[in-house]
């Protein structure tokens, strides 16, 4: 894991000091000012960008399982980029003291000229697994997706459930000790996330750490001990889940009360 | 300014190294799903840039007969050059689309963000590698043997991988900041075609334009591969020399151009 250098001496598990990231959003989308982005290559700092998070100290210890909650565009992915390394911060420095394993996005990695089998082999790969292990873990795997008769058709076909339940067993298969993930740590239909759930909850128990965007936090009744909300740019609660969630609750309301539907569209 | 470059060449070293499995595979991948996309499959890469040193040679010396360029054999001289610039402009072109092409695998992996770059420069290396057969095939087609010189050949075939690894580096991480960065490649890449010495030899150009063009840091890499068939190549030995400082120049550049601007590639994903 190149990207995320460890620090094995670290009292907590990830360590935020000061950390801030600056990016342009929705940038792509407008378009504009080819003048802006010749500006932004050549000075240091882009000058039109936003700080989606900034002044983020905090830590996280060995085992805990933290709600990471805001509104649309709160910054959450990037927190969760962030710690897994995936993201480097302009401000600040994150460090770990074990592998964080990035569960975002996942079942977009896919290639779609490749079999299962390939897909395997490629989307464990790119989480750090070498292909010895992947070899081992294949069965497992395979059995969890419940693709085993398909395992060298190609994954084409295959429908977003299933892509989405491949990519979550694969995920698991990596066994890493701290999880930063979203909506993806529980996927697919009711059985499917039930089945999720239970493992989630095992690893837990076994002492795995966990850092979980998600919009409904009532799907992981009791899975949290505590949550973070993210809002405007800073981390403006931290403590037990109830706390988190009414503040959520009233962020809510603020912001359909004030109209600003906008932060919504993303 | 050589102290970051000298940690990010160890760096890379070093990655290529850990990564040299999940590399293998992904290379791997990608020429299977190139040459399982066609009926004739590895063929083309052996057809494509045949009919094209064929269509060369016939405008150049049945068409065109008159003017001398390049050295005889002709068609010969074509298929050693086209080869390699092939390579460069596959890899360049495909260095700039590297990040545009699945920002989701930039989101979601734990890979060291160069690795997609090395991936496209390997693949690109493994095409040339498996196109050299058409090298072969021209030596035949003209009864042409080369000379001792021709252990120079895999020599360039280093120092353009070094070219392009750098070239590379350079593209694929301006193009992540600045998009329109893989149209001025397209419109560049045309032009240097026909400026470096693909279709002539260095030589053919008048005396005083001869520095210049070396600055194109081909003909250096194209004057290597083609010494051991035309040992009269080495007169140009000097301005193999400006060339060649101009790969390590533009490698080093790359290093440290993806270095600095890994935070901000990693934003656009």
């Amino acid at each position: 894991m190149a990207r995320q250098r460890l620090d094995p001496d670290l009292e907590s598990m990830l360590l935020f000091t000061d950390v801030g990231i600056n990016i342009l959003k929705g940038r792509r989308r407008q378009g504009g000012g080819r003048r802006h982005r010749l500006r932004r290559f050549v000075g240091e700092q882009s000058r039109t960008g936003s700080w989606v998070l900034r002044g983020v100290s905090t830590q996280i210890a060995a085992g805990e399982s933290v709600a990471v909650l805001g509104l649309k565009n709160s910054g959450r992915t990037e927190f969760l980029r962030l710690a897994a390394g995936t993201l480097i911060p302009d401000e600040g420095v994150v460090r770990r003291r074990a592998q964080v394993l990035p569960m975002i996005d996942l079942g977009r990695a896919f290639g779609r000229g490749f079999t299962v089998r390939q897909n395997i082999y490629l989307l464990g790969g790119l989480l750090g697994l070498t292909p010895d292990k992947v070899e081992s873990a294949l069965p497992e795997i395979v059995e969890t997706a419940r693709l085993a008769p398909n395992i060298d058709k190609y994954l084409r076909g295959a429908s977003a459930l299933t892509r989405q339940k491949l990519a979550w067993a694969i995920a698991m298969a990596v066994n890493a000790p701290v999880v930063a993930a979203d909506e993806m740590l529980v996927v697919g239909d009711v059985e499917f996330r039930k089945r999720c759930l239970a493992h989630v909850e095992r690893l837990r128990a076994a002492g795995t750490t966990f850092l979980v965007s998600t919009d409904v936090p009532r799907k992981f009744e009791g899975f949290f001990d505590r949550a973070i909300v993210l809002h405007n740019g800073g981390v403006v609660a931290d403590g037990a889940l109830a706390d988190g969630l009414a503040l959520l609750r009233e962020l809510r309301l603020a912001n359909t009360v004030a109209g600003t539907e906008k932060d919504d569209i993303r | 300014m050589l102290i970051p470059a000298a940690l990010a060449y160890r760096n890379g070293v070093r990655i290529i190294w850990e990564h040299r499995q999940v590399l293998r595979m992904l290379v791997l991948r990608d020429l299977q799903k190139q040459y399982t996309k066609f009926r004739l499959g590895y063929l083309w890469t052996l057809l494509e840039p045949l009919g094209m040193a064929l269509v060369l040679w016939f405008v150049f010396t049945q068409l065109l007969g008159g003017q001398k360029l390049g050295l005889q054999p002709y068609f010969l001289f074509i298929a050693v050059g086209i080869l390699p610039w092939w390579w460069f402009s596959r890899g360049v072109s495909r260095a700039a689309r590297t990040f545009r092409r699945n920002p989701a695998l930039l989101r979601m992996s734990v890979l060291p963000t160069k690795i997609w770059v090395i991936r496209v420069v390997l693949v690109a290396m493994a095409e040339y590698l498996l196109s050299l057969p058409v090298v072969l095939i021209a030596m035949l087609a003209t009864r042409t043997l080369p000379g001792p010189l021709i252990v120079l050949f895999p020599v360039a075939i280093i120092v353009q991988f070094f070219l392009m690894y750098g070239l590379a580096m350079l593209i694929a991480a301006g193009a992540a900041v600045i998009p329109d960065l893989a149209r001025i490649v397209r419109i560049v890449l045309r032009a240097t075609f026909y400026l470096s010495p693909v279709l002539y030899s260095i030589a053919n150009i008048p005396a005083g334009a001869q520095v210049i063009a070396a600055i194109n840091p081909l003909v250096g890499i194209l004057g290597l591969y083609r010494i051991g068939f035309w040992p009269t190549e080495i007169d140009s030995l000097p301005h193999y020399g400006i060339s060649l400082g101009v790969t390590v120049a533009v490698f080093i550049s790359g290093l440290v151009v993806f270095h600095r601007l890994e935070g901000r590639i990693l934003k656009e994903s």
